[in-house]
C-alpha cells in the first residue's frame, strides 16, 4: 500500500504543475488589469505603469512564466497584489483557520446527522417517518444556501435576536476571558454552521439511505438475522459498515471543501475565510494569490481522492491497493 | 458496536456544544444592547478592508479614513457648504474666514506665507508636536515623505500633487531645490510656475511620515514593510488591533495634542461584505454607521429601529449614459477622427436626452436623494455652478422631431432608419449595480417609444472598464465621482491620447481653452465666468446624457452626537463625536 501511495503522490506532482501552468496563462489571458484600480482621473497615469513594473507585468508572457517557475521551484509563490503585498501564504494562513473551524464543525454535523437520518429512513423504509425525513431532507437540500442563510439571519438575528447576524466575535470579546471568548465565538458560529450542515446532511442522508437499502437486502444480512442476532447489531455492525463505503468517497471529496471555504456563507456572515480570499483575488486580478489558491485546492483534491482510495482499502478488505 | 457508540458519542458531543452555545448566547447579546464595551466603542461597518495604513500608498477609501485619524496634517481643511469652496487652516492663519465649527488645533503649521510671485510657499511649523514614539515632528519629515511620494519605485497614487514642484516640468522633481528645510520648523516649497494659493495649499499639505523610522526602509521594500501594519502617527487615534478582512480597532490616542485625544475611546471598523447583513447590523444596533444605504430600504429600516437616522452628504456622484461621439472603428484603424454614425451629431445626442425620462428614474429609485444632472459641475460647488441652465425636460415629440430633421425616419419595423442603417445599438453597463439596472430598463423603454432599438448588456466590471478605456463601446451607462477641485480636462480634453478618460471622444477646442484659462487664475473664484461658459457648452453639446446626481445616504445610530456630515466625507469630524450614553474618556 505504501508503494501505491508513493506512486500516486509522485504522479500528482506533474498533474499539479500542469494545473498551475494552465492557471498562470488563463488568468493572464482574461481581460482586466491588476493595476486598473490606479487608472482614474486625479491619479497620474504613471502610477499604473509603475505598479505594473513593480509586479513584473511588463515582461513578455514567456519571461513572466519562467521567472514565476523559478520562484515557485524555490517555494516562493510571491506577494499578493491586492492585499498590501503580503506573501500569499500569509494571506492564506490568515484565512485558513477560520475556514477550517467552520468546515470541521460542518463536516461533523453533516455526517452525523446525515448518517443517522439515512439509517432511520432505510430501516423504516416507506413508513411515515421515512417519508417525512425524505421530504424534509429534499426541501432543505434544494434550498439555495445564500437564501437560507439570509432567512436564518432574518428569523434568528433580526426578529428573535438570539444569535448575532455576522462576525466572529462580539465587540470587546477579549475581556470575556478565554472561556467566554471561545463561547462567544461558538455562539457566532451557530447560524453559519447550521446553514451549511442542514444543506449537506440532507444530501448525505439520501446517499446513506440508498446504500443502506441495498445492503439490507443482501444475503449475509438475512443470515445474521437468521442467526438470531439482535436487530441493532445487524444494522450497525453488519449493514452500516458496508453501507458506508460510498460515504467514504464523499468524505474524501469533502477535504478540499474544508480548505476552500464556503463563499456565500463567508460573505453573508462576514467571515474572512478562504472562499472570500479566492473570489476577491479573482476580481482584483491578483495573479499570485489566485495561483497559490489553485495550488492549495489542486493539491487537496488530489490528496482527498488518494485518501478516499486508501480508506476504501481500510474499510473493505476485498479492495487491495 | 464500535461504530454505533462512536457515532452516538460524536452526536452527543455535538449536541452538547450546540446547547452550550445557545445557552451562552444570552450573555454577550445582553452586553451588545446596553453597557459594557459597546458604550465606549463606535462600530462602523465597511464593505472592504484598509490596504496600507500609510498615507503615501494607501489607496482604499477605508485606508484614507483611518490614516486621517492616525497621522497629523500640515493644515486642517474645511468645506464651506455655502460656497462649495475648500478652506485651509493653520494654527494662526486661515485661507478664508472660517464658516463651520472646525478648529485648526490639529494643524502642524502655525502659519504660511505665499511668495508674491506665487512661485513658493513657506510654512512655519509648531514646535510642540511629537510622533507617538516621542520624537518631534520636524520639517525634515515632510521633505523625506515628499521624496517618497515622488519615487516611481513606490508608485504613490498621490504623485500628481507634486506636479507643480521645481523640476516636475522636466519630468523629475528636483527635491533639493523644490523643498527646503532651513531649520526644523521652517518648510519651503518651490514651484516651477506661479501657482494659485488654494492649489499650493492643497498640493503641499500631503501627510508626513516619521522619517526616523522609515529612512531605513528601502524603496523596493516600502510596500511590504511591517510599518504599514503598525503605523506610528500623532493624530487623535492610534491603531489598537487589526485582524485583516475582519476588523480594525482604533483607540483614542491619549498623548495626542493634534488636536486632542479622540472623544470616543474606541472606533471599531468591521468588514461586512454583504449589504443585507450590514443593514441587519444597523437595525439590531450591532453597528452604528452603515454607508450607502439604498433608498428602497429607508422606510423599513426606520420603522424597525427608531434609533436610526439617515444622513445625506453633498452631491458628488452622478450617473450618465455615454454616447461615443466619434467612429471608434475608424479611429482605431487609422487614427482618423470622424463623427459616430449614430451619436456623432450634438443634435441627436440632445434628442436622446430629451427622449429619456430622467425624472421618472429619480422618482422611482432615488426619490428625494437624487436630483437632475445638467453637467459635471456639481450644484454643491456653488461658486462655480451655473444655476441659469434649464434642464432638458422629458419631451419625446421634440426628440422625434429632431430625429426627423436629421433624416432618421421609421422603417417598416418601426425602427428609425437613415441610408439603410437602423438606429440600433447595445447599451452596456457593469454588473452588480441595482440603480443602473433600474435606470437602463427605463431608458430602453423610453427609446423604444420613439423607434430606437436599444439592447441591454451587463458586463463584469473589469471587462467593462477595460472596454471603456480602450474606447470599444458605442453606448454605455456609468458614473463619475467628482473631486472638490474642478479639473475636467481628463474627461473632455480634445487630445484623445492624453485625455485617457475621454471615453466618448468628445472634442471642442473652446472647452480645452476654458479649462486652461480657469486653471491660470490665481484667485480661484475669478475662474467663475469660465466655468459658467463651460457648463453652457457642455449642456448644449451633450457629449453624454447626464442623468442624475446622487445624494449618498448613510445610516447613523442616534447615539452618535456632535457629528457634522458634509461633502468632504462621512467621517469629517469624527474625533469630535460623542456617544450617548457613553463612557467617554476624561480630557
Amino acid at each position: 500500500m505504501l508503494i501505491y501511495i508513493l506512486k500516486r503522490l509522485l504522479l500528482s506532482i506533474p498533474l499539479i504543475f500542469g494545473v498551475l501552468t494552465l492557471t498562470f496563462f488563463i488568468i493572464r489571458l482574461a481581460p482586466g488589469d491588476p493595476a486598473a484600480f490606479f487608472i482614474q482621473p486625479g491619479i497620474s497615469p504613471n502610477v499604473a505603469e509603475q505598479i505594473r513594473a513593480q509586479y513584473g507585468l511588463n515582461d513578455s508572457l514567456p519571461v513572466q512564466y519562467f521567472k514565476w517557475l523559478s520562484n515557485v521551484l524555490q517555494g516562493d509563490f510571491g506577494r499578493s497584489f491586492s492585499r498590501a503585498q503580503q506573501p500569499v501564504f500569509d494571506v492564506i494562513a490568515g484565512a485558513l483557520p477560520i475556514t477550517m473551524t467552520i468546515a470541521a464543525l460542518t463536516l461533523v454535523a453533516n455526517f452525523t446527522f446525515g448518517i443517522i437520518i439515512g439509517i432511520i429512513s432505510a430501516v423504516r423504509q416507506n413508513s411515515f417517518i421515512d417519508r417525512f425525513l425524505t421530504v424534509t431532507a429534499l426541501f432543505f437540500y434544494s434550498m439555495p444556501e445564500f437564501w437560507f442563510a439570509l432567512m436564518m439571519i432574518i428569523v434568528f438575528a433580526l426578529k428573535l435576536q438570539w444569535f448575532p447576524a455576522s462576525g466572529l466575535n462580539e465587540i470587546g470579546a477579549e475581556s470575556f476571558g478565554p472561556l467566554g471568548f471561545m463561547l462567544d465565538r461558538m455562539w457566532h458560529l451557530v447560524l453559519p454552521v447550521t446553514v451549511l450542515s442542514i444543506n449537506g446532511a440532507a444530501g448525505i442522508a439520501r446517499y446513506v439511505r440508498g446504500s443502506m437499502l441495498e445492503v439490507i437486502r443482501q444475503d449475509y444480512i438475512r443470515t445474521a438475522r437468521a442467526k438470531g442476532l439482535p436487530e441493532n447489531i445487524v444494522i450497525f455492525h453488519h449493514a452500516l459498515r458496508n453501507a458506508l463505503l460510498p460515504v467514504i468517497t464523499l468524505m474524501g471529496s469533502s477535504l478540499p471543501f474544508i480548505f476552500s471555504g464556503a463563499l456565500f456563507i463567508e460573505v453573508i456572515f462576514a467571515f474572512p475565510g478562504m472562499g472570500r480570499v479566492t473570489v476577491e483575488a479573482i476580481f482584483a486580478r491578483d495573479y499570485p494569490l489566485i495561483i497559490a489558491n489553485t495550488f492549495i485546492s489542486g493539491t487537496l483534491i488530489v490528496l482527498g481522492n488518494l485518501l478516499a482510495d486508501v480508506l476504501y482499502a481500510v474499510a473493505d478488505p476485498r479492495i487491495r491497493l | 458496536m464500535k461504530t454505533d457508540r462512536k457515532g452516538f458519542k460524536l452526536l452527543f458531543l455535538f449536541m452538547m456544544t450546540m446547547l452550550v452555545m445557545s445557552a451562552c448566547g444570552r450573555g454577550p447579546a445582553g452586553s451588545a444592547g446596553s453597557g459594557g464595551a459597546k458604550d465606549s466603542t463606535l462600530v462602523i461597518t465597511m464593505l472592504g478592508d484598509a490596504d496600507y495604513l500609510n498615507p503615501v500608498i494607501g489607496s482604499s477609501v477605508t485606508s484614507s479614513n483611518i490614516s486621517g485619524l492616525i497621522y497629523p496634517g500640515l493644515l486642517q481643511s474645511e468645506f464651506d457648504s455655502t460656497t462649495g469652496l475648500l478652506n485651509f487652516m493653520a494654527l494662526k492663519k486661515t485661507f478664508r474666514p472660517p464658516t463651520g465649527s472646525r478648529k485648526p488645533d490639529g494643524a502642524l503649521a502655525k502659519t504660511w506665507t505665499m511668495a508674491s510671485d506665487h512661485k513658493s510657499i513657506t510654512y512655519i511649523l509648531r514646535s510642540d508636536a511629537f510622533w507617538d514614539d516621542g520624537k518631534p515632528i520636524v520639517s525634515g519629515d515632510f521633505k523625506f515623505t515628499y521624496r517618497l511620494y515622488g519615487n516611481p519605485l513606490i508608485a504613490s497614487p498621490r504623485q500628481q500633487y507634486l506636479a507643480e514642484l521645481v523640476g516636475a516640468d522636466k519630468g523629475v522633481v528636483d527635491f533639493d531645490r523644490a523643498i527646503e528645510t532651513p531649520n526644523d520648523t521652517t518648510l519651503v516649497f518651490r514651484f516651477y510656475k506661479p501657482v494659485p494659493e488654494h492649489l499650493a495649499l492643497f498640493h503641499t499639505s500631503l501627510t508626513p511620515l516619521p522619517a526616523h523610522l522609515w529612512k531605513v526602509v528601502k524603496p523596493e521594500d516600502f510596500r511590504s514593510s511591517p510599518h504599514n501594519q503598525k503605523p506610528v502617527g500623532a493624530g487623535p487615534y492610534k491603531l489598537k488591533t487589526w485582524a485583516q478582512q475582519q476588523e480594525l480597532v482604533l483607540a483614542s490616542n491619549r498623548q495626542s495634542n493634534l488636536p486632542k485625544p479622540g472623544n470616543i475611546p474606541f472606533i471599531n471598523w468591521r468588514i461586512v461584505p454583504d449589504y443585507t447583513v450590514r443593514l441587519a447590523q444597523l437595525q439590531t444596533n450591532a453597528a452604528d454607521i452603515v454607508e450607502n444605504i439604498k433608498p428602497e430600504d429607508f422606510s423599513s429600516l426606520l420603522k424597525a429601529n427608531p434609533g436610526i437616522e439617515i444622513r445625506s452628504v453633498g452631491l458628488r456622484v452622478y450617473d450618465y449614459v455615454g454616447w461615443s461621439n466619434i467612429d471608434q472603428t475608424i479611429y482605431h484603424k487609422s487614427g482618423k477622427i470622424l463623427p459616430h454614425p449614430l451619436f456623432g451629431s450634438p443634435d441627436i445626442r440632445r434628442a436622446l436626452t430629451l427622449a429619456i425620462d430622467r425624472e421618472s428614474i429619480i422618482d422611482g429609485y432615488l426619490k428625494q436623494y437624487g436630483t437632475l444632472c445638467n453637467t459635471d459641475i456639481s450644484p454643491s460647488l456653488k461658486w462655480a455652478y451655473n444655476a441659469s441652465i434649464s434642464s432638458y425636460a422629458f419631451d419625446q415629440s421634440a426628440a422625434a422631431a429632431i430625429f426627423r430633421k436629421e433624416g432618421w425616419l421609421p422603417g417598416p419595423d418601426g425602427i428609425l432608419q437613415k441610408n439603410g442603417r437602423k438606429f440600433s445599438f447595445v447599451l452596456y453597463t457593469n454588473a452588480g449595480n441595482a440603480r443602473r439596472n433600474y435606470a437602463s430598463v427605463i431608458i430602453q423603454q423610453n427609446l423604444k417609444a420613439i423607434g430606437i432599438d436599444c439592447r441591454l448588456d451587463v458586463q463584469e466590471s473589469n471587462v467593462f472598464f477595460e472596454n471603456l478605456q480602450n474606447r470599444k463601446l458605442d453606448a454605455w451607462m456609468a458614473g463619475w465621482s467628482i473631486g472638490l477641485e474642478i479639473d475636467p480636462l481628463d474627461v473632455w480634453g480634445s487630445d484623445l491620447k492624453k485625455s485617457t478618460f475621454n471615453f466618448t471622444g468628445y472634442r471642442n477646442p473652446r472647452i480645452d481653452e476654458l479649462c486652461e484659462l480657469a486653471k491660470e487664475r490665481l484667485v480661484q473664484t475669478d475662474a467663475r465666468p469660465y466655468w459658467l461658459e463651460y457648463q453652457e457648452i457642455i449642456h448644449r453639446d451633450q457629449p453624454v446624457t447626464f442623468l442624475y446626481w446622487i445624494r449618498e445616504t448613510q445610516g447613523f445610530s442616534k447615539r452618535i452626537h456632535d457629528e457634522e456630515v458634509n461633502i468632504s466625507g462621512t467621517f469629517y469630524n469624527i474625533d469630535d463625536w460623542t456617544l450617548r450614553p457613553s463612557a467617554t474618556i476624561a480630557p
